[in-house]
């Protein structure tokens, strides 16, 4: 494979590459977002709708591709992410000639992913990472994938650039944005559930698949899908790994999504405890504003503060991840792992994830302001969704049925998140009385109408 | 783990798989739990997935007297002292 071995580590190895692939299109981002000088937009399809007209804001599929921007701006994509993957695996020592009309085709599966997804009930609920793994698994256990299709089979490497391109959208100014009370749900609560839910897995139900105890314990504490497809990466998992864990959490959302407001109500408990109450524990963000619209505005307003700084957290946790696979999981003997090991062990894209950050929170942020940050954002997370569309896609295509059942661990797998997500709620329940109750300190006010 | 428990074991796991998608099914059959104002749903995973995110995640809700920077020094303190915790777990047999 390794064709070319002269080329240095940071223009052919995959981390590396990672890099920057996601800085050249949040380059492109911000200088066409700042100077206006060109649309640097990826396409997206709008909601449409079968059927009935259950959707008042869905737009008919017929218009959607009737449009010439629809075609300008997949030209655009395929363009961008076709040139920048194929320099990559050229780089890697890939076959050029193989690679791009395998990842044409890849990115025909990928389009098909996006317009399933957007569909009005399908998008309410599921999304593209559901649909990429399903269409691909159908793909590969019915016609089967054909070996031309293979070398654009490269989910790591979309998944890593797809992180580092997220970096930007992961504001550490929102740290501070809910005050202490924020940080007390959010940060004390997230990594005691990882702890737990690691010494459960590990230790109680002897899961011996580290990787996947991590990712779901991830998924449940942090935010769902991107925590997952963010730790899963620090640590290594496989592609089943990551379908488990994003599955049972998309599955759970679901449900947690309707039940928690509806318990909360039962409880009579305040707006402000039951939307804080949701934003710690509900995994998706789209599901957290839901949930806690239907509580009030108050409490929608609590579970997006809390949710805020649960998705800072996602890059400070596959950091930790990745420190604590290099040195302790992934070692041979029981000697301790110098500088260097750990370095060469270490997944490289978390530091342009990190960067990416640091980036859009202290240099872009406080020198264009907030509207322009979110408005970059806007564009980059079209390029976020395409590389990851593209993984899970890959992820699907390279599955068969029969190694995600034997990777349920005769159902543990599922014991863990069921215990692990009743223990989350119990702990973010306690701090939520504890900080907003009133009873140990003020409540605070929320200014819903500014 | 007996036999004769592993089977109850793999048995009440099959029972609680089906109740939650036949529930799941039911609720996006039904679609509850979504808002006439949203054009979203839980597929929204992350907060940028959301259309228009900007004007729900707001800046201006909450105001605190506490210094930035003592948000930052408590959040890394606690990610320290978290990650020696992790560590000294896994050591334990």
């Amino acid at each position: 494979m390794e064709k070319n071995k002269t080329v240095p580590a940071f223009w052919g190895k995959e981390d590396w590459q990672a890099i920057w692939i996601g800085f050249i299109i949040i380059l492109f981002a911000c200088i066409a977002v700042l100077t206006k000088a060109f649309d640097f937009s990826a396409v997206k399809f709008s909601t449409w709708a079968v059927g009935e007209a259950a959707a008042t804001k869905a737009v008919p599929l017929a218009q959607q591709l009737g449009a010439w921007a629809f075609w300008r701006k997949l030209i655009v994509t395929v363009v961008v992410l076709g040139t920048l993957f194929t320099l990559g695996v050229k780089l890697q020592g890939g076959s050029v000639k193989k690679y791009i009309p395998a990842f044409l085709v890849l990115f025909v599966i990928a389009l098909v992913v996006r317009m399933v997804s957007a569909e009005f009930t399908l998008n309410r609920y599921l999304e593209w990472a559901f649909w990429a793994l399903l269409i691909g698994l159908l793909i590969a256990n019915t016609v089967g994938v054909p070996e031309w299709l293979k070398p654009a089979i490269k989910t790591e490497f979309y998944i890593k650039t797809g992180l580092v391109i997220m970096g930007f959208s992961v504001l550490f100014s929102n740290i501070a944005k809910f005050g202490l009370y924020g940080l007390g749900i959010a940060w004390i609560v997230t990594p005691i559930v990882i702890i737990f839910m690691w010494w459960l897995g590990t230790k109680v139900l002897k899961i011996d698949n580290k990787p996947l105890v991590i990712t779901l314990a991830s998924a449940t504490s942090v935010c769902g899908t991107s925590a997952a497809i963010a730790t899963g990466a620090a640590s290594g998992a496989k592609k089943d790994d990551l379908s488990i864990a994003i599955s049972i959490s998309i599955i759970f959302t679901i449900l947690m999504m309707v039940f928690e407001p509806m318990i909360i109500k039962a409880a009579g408990m305040t707006q402000l405890m039951g939307g804080a109450l949701i934003g710690g524990t509900v995994d998706s963000t789209g599901a957290v504003v839901l949930a806690g619209n239907a509580l009030g505005p108050e409490a929608e307003q609590a579970a997006v503060l809390v949710k805020s700084i649960q998705n800072i957290l996602i890059g400070f946790i596959a950091f930790f991840v990745a420190v604590f696979f290099a040195t302790r999981v992934d070692k041979n003997s029981e000697k301790k792992v110098g500088a260097g090991e750990i370095w060469n062990r270490f997944p490289k894209f978390i530091l342009g994830f990190f960067a990416a950050s640091l980036i859009a929170s202290f240099i872009i942020q406080p020198l264009c302001g907030s509207g322009a940050v979110k408005e970059i954002n806007g564009v980059l997370d079209q390029y976020k969704n395409w590389a990851f569309v593209l993984a899970f896609t890959s992820i699907g295509l390279d599955t068969n049925f029969k190694e995600i059942a034997k990777q349920m661990q005769g159902g543990k797998v599922l014991w863990l998140y069921v215990i692990g997500q009743v223990f989350n709620i119990a702990l973010t329940l306690f701090a939520v009385w504890f900080l907003l109750s009133g009873v140990v300190f003020d409540i605070p006010v929320l200014d819903l109408y500014k | 783990m007996g036999s004769g428990k592993n089977k109850a074991f793999k048995v009440v796991t099959i029972v609680a798989v089906v109740a939650i998608l036949a529930c799941a099914v039911w609720i996006m059959a039904n679609k509850l739990g979504l808002a006439q104002e949203y054009d979203f749903g839980a597929g929204a995973y992350y907060y940028a997935d959301i259309p228009g995110y900007e004007k729900i995640f707001r800046d201006d809700v909450y105001s605190t007297k506490v210094p930035y920077w003592v948000h930052v020094v408590l959040f890394l303190a606690w990610g320290w002292l978290m990650y020696r915790l992790w560590v000294w777990i896994d050591k334990r047999k």
